[in-house]
C-alpha cells in the first residue's frame, strides 16, 4: 500500500459516516528492520488528530475504517522514536546502502505483517514521482517503479525531531571509506552530519581521510567539540594536521583543548611546520625498534600497528639514545629468520633523511635519489621524528599541478 | 579577510551574475537605451539591487543546506510544487538556450560566419568543455569568457555619452506610462533576475563545496558579480542611448544594435559590441544546460557534480547534452519561427520567477533548514519588498498586454 496514496483518503466510522481525512502515517523507528505503523494522522475539522493503529479496523488504499465511533481527539504530539512518513521521509534524502548512493523517496510502501502494517519498501522511481503530480486517482494507483527494500535504507531524522533516528545501519560499515566519503558529499548538510555521527568513530576517521581537506574542516566545525576532537584523535596525524590547518584559529584551539593532552601536544608540534616543508607532510606514525630487538619483536610491533598499514613501509632501528641507526624495509623483515637481531639487517644503503624544515623540493630530490618508497625526517640530534611517504609527496604534486594560478 | 581565500571562493556570483547579461539581456538593454535614452537607467539599478539580494540568498541557501533549490522545494513544499517547477524550468531553460544560440548565430553572422558553422561548433565546444573538463578548469574558462564583457564598457565609452544625463537617469526614477515602457522595464527586471540564474548559483555553490566559513567571501563574490552585471548593462544602455536614441533608430535585437552602432560610434565600437555578444552567448549557452542538469539531478536525490564521471551521473550529463542539442537544433532548422519560441520563453521565465522567489523566501525563513543562518527580519522584509515589486511589474505587464 502506498503512503502517498493514503493522503486524503476518508476515515470513516463503522457506521459509514466520514470522520475526517488521512494526512500522514506514523511509524515507530527502532522496532526491527521494518518500522511498524503506530497510527495515522487524521484531519478532523480544523484539528490534526492522532489515531492509534489499534483504533484502525481496516486500512485500504481508498478507505480507512475506524474501530469505534469514539476517537480520542488528542492533538498530534511527536513522541520519541516516531516518524511522520509523509512529512519526514517522502521527498527527503535517503541512503541506499546496497547501491551506495543517495536517493530521494518518491513513495513508501506498507505491507500487512501479522496483524499490523510495516514499512517495507521505498520507491525512488522518476515515474512514481511524476504520477504524484496528477490527480489523487493517479496517486492511489500503485505502479511500483524502482523499489528498494527498506532493509537496505538508512534514513535521517528531521533536524527538529525530539529523538535522533537510528541512521546507523550495520551494513553502512561494510562500505568502503571511499564510497562513504562519496555518499557524504552527495548529502545535504544536516544529513551529512547525522550519517557521520552514526558511523563508528574509527570508520568515520577513515572516511574523513578520503574527503577533501576543506570538507573535513567543515565537518569538524559543525560537529560538537568533543566529537570533533574524537575524530581528530582517530585520524592519522598528518591528515589531522591538514584538517586542523584549514580551521579558524578559534575552532582549532578549542578542538585541541578538548583533545587529550598527549595527542594535542603532538598535533600542536606538527602544526608549527608549514605545508611546504618536510615536517608538514610527514606522518609521525613510526614503528621503532632497538638495535638489540630481534625480528620476532619487529613482527609483533608491526602486528600492533597493522591498522596504520598505509603509513608503514619500514621499521626504524634506534641506538640507546634514540638516534637513528637504520631503516629496515618490510621485505627484509619478512625473509629474515625470527631470531635474527634487527641490528644485522641494517647496512648500506643507509637511509636518506631530511631535517624537519627542509623544503619540499629537497625532499623530492632525496626521495628520487634513494629509490625507496619513503624517507625519514630526523632532528638535529639524529632522532627520527617522522616518515614521508612517496604517496604524500604525490598528493602535494597533484595539488600543485591543479593549481595553475598562484592564488588557487 | 584574506585575499587568497576570497580568490579561491570567487566564481559562483561572478559567473551567475555575468551570464545574466546574455544576448537576451543585451538585446533588452539595447532596446531600453535606443527607445528611452537615459530615462529608464534607474530600472537597471533596481534590477541590480534585486539581483544582489536574491543571488546572495541562493548562494547562502546552497552553502548552508548543501542542496539545490529543486531538491529543497521537493522536500519542503512537496512533489507537486517541485514537479511543476522542474517542468517549467526545463521548458524555460530549453527556450532560453535556444535564445543564446540564436544570439551566437546573429553575432557570428556579423563577422560573416554562417550560422550553420558557428552554432554546431559552439554547441560542440560547450559540450566538450563541460563534459570533459574538471570543475576548476571549467570555472576558469567561464571566467575567461566573462572577460569578453569588457568590450561593452569600451564600446559604451567610445559612444561619447552624456554622462550627466546618464547619472540623472540612474538615480531619478521617472516612468512614461506607456505599454512599451512597462514592457521594457519588466523585461529588464526579468532578464537580469532569471530563474535559471537563481537555480544555478545555488547548485554551483553546492558543487564548489563551499562551506559556511566561506559565506563572507561568497557575499563579496556575489555582490561583485551582480554589480558588474549591472555596470555592463549600464554601458550597453549608454552606448545605445548616446547614438541610436537621438536619431530615433529602432532596433529589435543586439545584433541590429551592433550594426546600427557602426556609422555612429565607429567601426571599433560596433566590432566590440559584437565580440561581447559572442562571449555573452557562449557563457550563457554553457550555464543554461548546466543549470538544468543540476536541477534535474537534484530532483532525483543526489546533487550531481561537474567532477563526477559520466558513468556515475548519466542523468546529469544526458540532460546537459539534450538541452544543448534542443537549443542549437532549433536555431538551425530553416524556416522555424524562432520569435514565438523566444517570446514564450520570456513569458515562462516571468511566470516561473515569482514562485521561485517565493520558495526562496520560504526556505530562507525555515529554522530547521537554515539554523543560525536563517534570514533576519530585515533581510526577509527586503526580499518581500522585491517580490511585491516584481509582482506589480508582471501584473502591470499582464494588464498592458491585454488592453
Amino acid at each position: 500500500m502506498s503512503v502517498v496514496g493514503l493522503e486524503g483518503v476518508p476515515a470513516r466510522n463503522p457506521d459509514g459516516s466520514t470522520v475526517g481525512r488521512v494526512l500522514d502515517v506514523v511509524a515507530r523507528w527502532g522496532a526491527g528492520v521494518y518500522p511498524p505503523v503506530s497510527g495515522l494522522v487524521v484531519r478532523v475539522g480544523q484539528r490534526r488528530v492522532f489515531v492509534h493503529a489499534e483504533q484502525v479496523r481496516e486500512l485500504a488504499s481508498t478507505l480507512v475504517v475506524l474501530a469505534s465511533a469514539q476517537v480520542d481527539l488528542h492533538d498530534v504530539v511527536r513522541r520519541p522514536g516516531e516518524v511522520l512518513l509523509r512529512q519526514d521521509i517522502v521527498d527527503h534524502q535517503l541512503v541506499d546502502v546496497d547501491g551506495a548512493r543517495v536517493v530521494r523517496a518518491a513513495d513508501l510502501y506498507l505491507t500487512s505483517v501479522s496483524g499490523g502494517y510495516r514499512l517495507v519498501g521505498v520507491d525512488v522511481g522518476v515515474r512514481t514521482f511524476f504520477r504524484r503530480l496528477g490527480p489523487a486517482r493517479w496517486r492511489r494507483r500503485v505502479m511500483p517503479g524502482r523499489v528498494i527494500d527498506w532493509a537496505d535504507i538508512a534514513s535521517f531524522s528531521p533536524p527538529d525531531a525530539p529523538v535522533r533516528l537510528r541512521s546507523s545501519h550495520a551494513r553502512l560499515r561494510e562500505l568502503r571509506p571511499g564510497e562513504l566519503a562519496e555518499l557524504l558529499s552527495d548529502l545535504g548538510r544536516a544529513e551529512r552530519h547525522q550519517l557521520l555521527t552514526a558511523l563508528p568513530p574509527e570508520t568515520s576517521a577513515d572516511v574523513l581521510e578520503e574527503m577533501g581537506p576543506r570538507q573535513v574542516s567543515d565537518l569538524l566545525r559543525d560537529a560538537p567539540r568533543v566529537e570533533a576532537a574524537d575524530l581528530v584523535a582517530r585520524m592519522e596525524p598528518d591528515e589531522a594536521v591538514e584538517a586542523l590547518r584549514n580551521l579558524d584559529a578559534d575552532d582549532r584551539a578549542e578542538i585541541l583543548r578538548v583533545l587529550a593532552s598527549e595527542p594535542a601536544a603532538e598535533l600542536i608540534g606538527l602544526l608549527e611546520y608549514s605545508k611546504r616543508e618536510a615536517g608538514g607532510v610527514m606522518t609521525t606514525r613510526l614503528v621503532r625498534l632497538h638495535a638489540s630487538d630481534v625480528v620476532a619483536d619487529a613482527r609483533a610491533a608491526l602486528r600492533d600497528a597493522r591498522t596504520h598499514a598505509s603509513d608503514i613501509d619500514a621499521v626504524v632501528v634506534l641506538d640507546d639514545h634514540g638516534r637513528l641507526l637504520g631503516d629496515v624495509p618490510l621485505l627484509d623483515l619478512l625473509v629474515a629468520a625470527e631470531s635474527v637481531p634487527v641490528r644485522e639487517l641494517i647496512g648500506p644503503p643507509w637511509p636518506s633523511t631530511v631535517p624537519p624544515h627542509a623544503p619540499l623540493d629537497q625532499v623530492i630530490r632525496k626521495l628520487i635519489g634513494n629509490r625507496r618508497s619513503s624517507l625519514l625526517v630526523v632532528d638535529d640530534d639524529g632522532q627520527p621524528l617522522g616518515r614521508i611517504l612517496a604517496d604524500d609527496i604525490l598528493d602535494t604534486i597533484v595539488e600543485d599541478r591543479d593549481r595553475r594560478w598562484p592564488w588557487q | 579577510m584574506q585575499l587568497l581565500t576570497l580568490l579561491a571562493v570567487m566564481g559562483p556570483g561572478l559567473i551567475a551574475g555575468l551570464s545574466d547579461d546574455d544576448p537576451a539581456g543585451i538585446t533588452t538593454y539595447s532596446v531600453l537605451g535606443a527607445r528611452f535614452g537615459y530615462q529608464l537607467l534607474w530600472v537597471l539599478v533596481v534590477s541590480t539591487v534585486a539581483l544582489v539580494l536574491f543571488q546572495d540568498l541562493g548562494a547562502r541557501i546552497g552553502v548552508v543546506t548543501g542542496q539545490g533549490i529543486i531538491g529543497l522545494v521537493r522536500q519542503r513544499y512537496g512533489a507537486r510544487s517541485a514537479g511543476v517547477a522542474i517542468v517549467a524550468l526545463v521548458l524555460a531553460n530549453a527556450g532560453t538556450t535556444t535564445a543564446e544560440f540564436a544570439g551566437t548565430a546573429a553575432a557570428a553572422e556579423l563577422f560573416g560566419i554562417s550560422r550553420y558553422v558557428a552554432v554546431p561548433v559552439a554547441a560542440v565546444v560547450v559540450c566538450v568543455l563541460v563534459l570533459h573538463g574538471q570543475f576548476k578548469g571549467v570555472q576558469r574558462i567561464f571566467l575567461v569568457l566573462s572577460a569578453g564583457f569588457a568590450a561593452y564598457i569600451i564600446a559604451g565609452v567610445l559612444a561619447h555619452p552624456d554622462w550627466l544625463a546618464a547619472a540623472r537617469g540612474s538615480v531619478v526614477p521617472s516612468m512614461p506610462v506607456t505599454r512599451d515602457a512597462i514592457v521594457i522595464a519588466t523585461a529588464t527586471l526579468g532578464t537580469t533576475l532569471a530563474p535559471w540564474g537563481l537555480a544555478f548559483i545555488q547548485s554551483y555553490a553546492v558543487d564548489k563545496q563551499l562551506t559556511t566559513k566561506d559565506l563572507p567571501y561568497l557575499r563579496i563574490d556575489v555582490v561583485t558579480g551582480a554589480i558588474l552585471t549591472g555596470v555592463i548593462g549600464f554601458f550597453v544602455v549608454v552606448a545605445c542611448a548616446a547614438t541610436l536614441h537621438p536619431l530615433g533608430i529602432h532596433i529589435n535585437d543586439a545584433a541590429q544594435a551592433a550594426q546600427a552602432l557602426e556609422p555612429l560610434a565607429g567601426h571599433l565600437a560596433a566590432k566590440l559590441f559584437a565580440i561581447g555578444l559572442v562571449g555573452a552567448a557562449m557563457l550563457a549557452a554553457s550555464i543554461l544546460p548546466l543549470s538544468t542538469s543540476y536541477a534535474v539531478a537534484d530532483l532525483t536525490g543526489r546533487p550531481a557534480a561537474l567532477d563526477d564521471p559520466i558513468r556515475d551521473a548519466p542523468l546529469f550529463y544526458a540532460t546537459f547534452v539534450l538541452i544543448t542539442a534542443i537549443g542549437a537544433g532549433l536555431v538551425l532548422i530553416p524556416g522555424i519561427p524562432l520569435i514565438p519560441v523566444l517570446v514564450l520563453t520570456q513569458v515562462l521565465n516571468a511566470i516561473l520567477l515569482l514562485p521561485i522567489l517565493a520558495f526562496m523566501y520560504g526556505l530562507s525563513r525555515d529554522r530547521s533548514l537554515m539554523g543560525p543562518y536563517r534570514a533576519t527580519r530585515t533581510a526577509a522584509g527586503s526580499y518581500l519588498v522585491t517580490i511585491v515589486l516584481i509582482t506589480l511589474c508582471i501584473a502591470a505587464l499582464g494588464i498592458a498586454s491585454i488592453r
